[in-house]
C-alpha cells in the first residue's frame, strides 16, 4: 500500500469513528449503504453480483474508489445466492433463477399453516434454541437436509459439506475485501458483525409475521420466553463478528418492530427489552451497534434515548430525522435521511437542497454521517448519488 | 430480561465438552488441549447454524 493511500485511510477512519462517537470530525463522513446500485454502476447484472460474490466485491471496490467515499460495506448484496443454493434454503428467491436477472433477491414467507416454526413449538425453541435450529428448523427450511429420524441422503450430507465450506470461503472473502478496500482506495469497511432483534428473528425466519402477530395475542408469555432465550445467542453471534479494534459498529438490521408492524405498547413489551439487553451487553464489551432502523421509528425514539451515551449510531430511514436528532442527538450519532425516492426520481438540485437541510439541521455539532435513507438498490440515479457525495464534500466541512 | 440461558446448550456450543468427554477414553496427554480444540471447532458449527438464521 502506498503511503498516500495509508494516510488517506487513516484520515477516513478517524473521520468516520469521530462522527460515530458523536464528536465533530474535520468534515461530514460519507458512508453510503450501496447494494444493487454497485452492479448498475460497475456494469454487472443483479444476478451476477448476487450469484458471484467476487463480482459483488469488485463492484463495491469500484464504487468506493470512483466516488471517494469514506466507508462502505464490503458487499451490501449480502445474501450470497451460491451459499443459499448449497444449503438448499427454501425461503430465498434468487435473481436469474426464481426471479428476473435484474430483480434483487427476495425472502419468501410461507403460508401461516406452513410456517418454519409451528405455533406449539415455542417451548422447544426456548428450552434449547441451538438444538431446535439444528434438529427442527434447518430440515424444514432446507430442501436437502433430512429431518431427524428420517433416512439420510447424499444431498443431506453434501448440504453440510458445501454449506460449511462455502460459508468459510465467503466470510474469509470479507477479510480480503477489507484489506483491498484499504490498500487500493483507502476506504474503511463500515461495519463488522451482524445482529437482529429477537422478535425480528421470530417474525423473519421462524413464525412469519402473520403467525407472530397472532402469537402476540394468543400466547404472549411464550413469545417473551422465546425472545429471552434467543437473546444470549444473538449477543454471542454479534460479539463474535465484531471489530476486534472496536472502531466500527455491529450492524443491527431492524425490520418489523416499528409502527405499523407493532403498536408502541407491543414494541415496549415484546421488542425492546431483549434488544436493549443485547445492545447494552455489546456496549459493555466496547462495541457500538448501528441501528439500521428500516421504516419509521419515530414512536420509539424515547426508548433508544435510554441507552448509554455513544452505545449506538442511529440510521434514519423513514423516521423524522430532525425529531431523531432532537431526541437522540445529544447522546448518539445520526446517519442517513436522504430519501431514496429523491435519489431515484429527483434532480441533482433537489438532492443538494436536501443534503443542505440535513447538514444544517443535524450535523452542526458533528455526530452525523451522510447516507441515503434505505439501502440503495438499482433505482438510485447515479448523477444524484454523485450530487449527494460532491455536495457533502464541499458543504460538510467544519 | 434473559435470566435463563439455554440449559442444554449455552451460547457458542453445539455439543458440550462435558458430554463429549464422557464418550472418550482416558486422555493420556494434555486434556486441556483436547478440550480447547474441541470447543473451538464446535464453535464453528454453532456459528454456522446461527449465521444461516441471521445472514442468509
Amino acid at each position: 500500500m502506498s503511503a498516500a493511500t495509508e494516510t488517506l485511510y487513516a484520515q477516513r477512519l478517524k473521520r468516520y469513528v469521530t462522527a460515530m462517537r458523536n464528536e465533530k470530525p474535520d468534515r461530514v463522513p460519507i458512508r453510503p449503504f450501496v447494494a444493487e446500485l454497485t452492479a448498475k454502476y460497475a456494469g454487472y447484472t443483479i444476478q451476477e453480483v448476487t450469484q458471484d460474490y467476487q463480482k459483488a466485491f469488485a463492484a463495491a471496490r469500484k464504487c468506493a474508489a470512483d466516488f471517494d467515499w469514506d466507508a462502505v460495506v464490503g458487499n451490501m448484496v449480502y445474501g450470497w445466492a451460491g451459499l443459499v443454493q448449497a444449503i438448499g434454503l427454501r425461503y430465498y428467491a434468487s435473481p436469474g433463477v426464481e426471479l428476473p436477472p435484474d430483480t434483487p433477491f427476495q425472502y419468501l414467507e410461507p403460508p401461516e399453516d406452513e410456517a418454519w416454526m409451528r405455533p406449539d413449538e415455542y417451548d422447544a425453541l426456548a428450552e434449547d434454541p441451538t438444538g431446535y435450529l439444528l434438529s427442527v428448523w434447518l430440515p424444514r427450511v432446507s430442501a436437502d437436509v433430512s429431518p431427524l429420524g428420517q433416512p439420510t441422503s447424499l444431498r443431506n450430507n453434501l448440504s453440510f459439506l458445501k454449506g460449511g465450506m462455502a460459508m468459510l470461503q465467503y466470510f474469509q472473502g470479507f477479510g480480503t475485501q477489507a484489506e483491498r478496500l484499504r490498500s487500493e482506495s483507502g476506504t474503511v469497511s463500515a461495519i463488522s458483525g451482524i445482529l437482529k432483534a429477537p422478535l425480528d428473528i421470530l417474525a423473519d425466519k421462524l413464525r412469519g409475521y402473520k403467525g407472530l402477530c397472532a402469537d402476540l395475542f394468543r400466547q404472549p408469555e411464550k413469545v417473551l420466553a422465546a425472545c429471552a432465550a434467543l437473546a444470549p445467542h444473538l449477543l454471542e453471534v454479534a460479539a463474535g463478528g465484531a471489530d476486534p479494534q472496536k472502531n466500527v459498529p455491529i450492524g443491527l438490521w431492524m425490520h418489523r418492530g416499528c409502527v405499523p408492524f407493532l403498536s408502541p405498547p407491543q414494541f415496549e413489551k415484546f421488542y425492546w427489552p431483549t434488544l436493549r439487553w443485547i445492545v447494552e451487553g455489546l456496549w459493555a464489551r466496547g462495541h457500538q451497534t448501528l441501528f439500521y432502523a428500516e421504516g419509521d421509528w419515530t414512536a420509539s425514539l424515547q426508548y433508544f434515548a435510554e441507552l448509554p451515551e455513544r452505545a449506538i449510531v442511529f440510521h434514519v430511514d423513514r423516521s423524522d430525522i430532525f425529531e431523531a436528532h432532537r431526541t437522540l442527538g445529544e447522546k448518539f450519532c445520526i446517519s442517513g435521511g436522504v430519501p431514496n425516492d429523491l435519489l431515484a426520481f429527483g434532480t441533482p438540485e433537489d438532492v443538494r437542497a436536501c443534503c443542505k437541510k440535513i447538514i444544517d439541521g443535524v450535523a452542526r455539532q458533528g455526530g452525523y454521517i451522510m447516507d441515503a435513507s434505505a439501502i440503495m438498490q438499482d433505482d438510485t440515479n447515479i448523477e444524484n448519488l454523485r450530487a449527494m457525495t460532491d455536495f457533502t464534500r464541499e458543504y460538510g466541512v467544519y | 430480561m434473559p435470566e435463563q440461558d439455554t440449559r442444554r446448550r449455552p451460547p457458542g456450543v453445539c455439543i458440550p465438552w462435558e458430554e463429549k468427554r464422557k464418550e472418550m477414553p482416558a486422555i493420556r496427554g494434555d486434556e486441556q488441549l483436547v478440550e480447547r480444540v474441541w470447543k473451538d471447532i464446535d464453535g464453528l458449527a454453532y456459528m454456522y447454524i446461527w449465521q444461516v438464521l441471521l445472514s442468509f
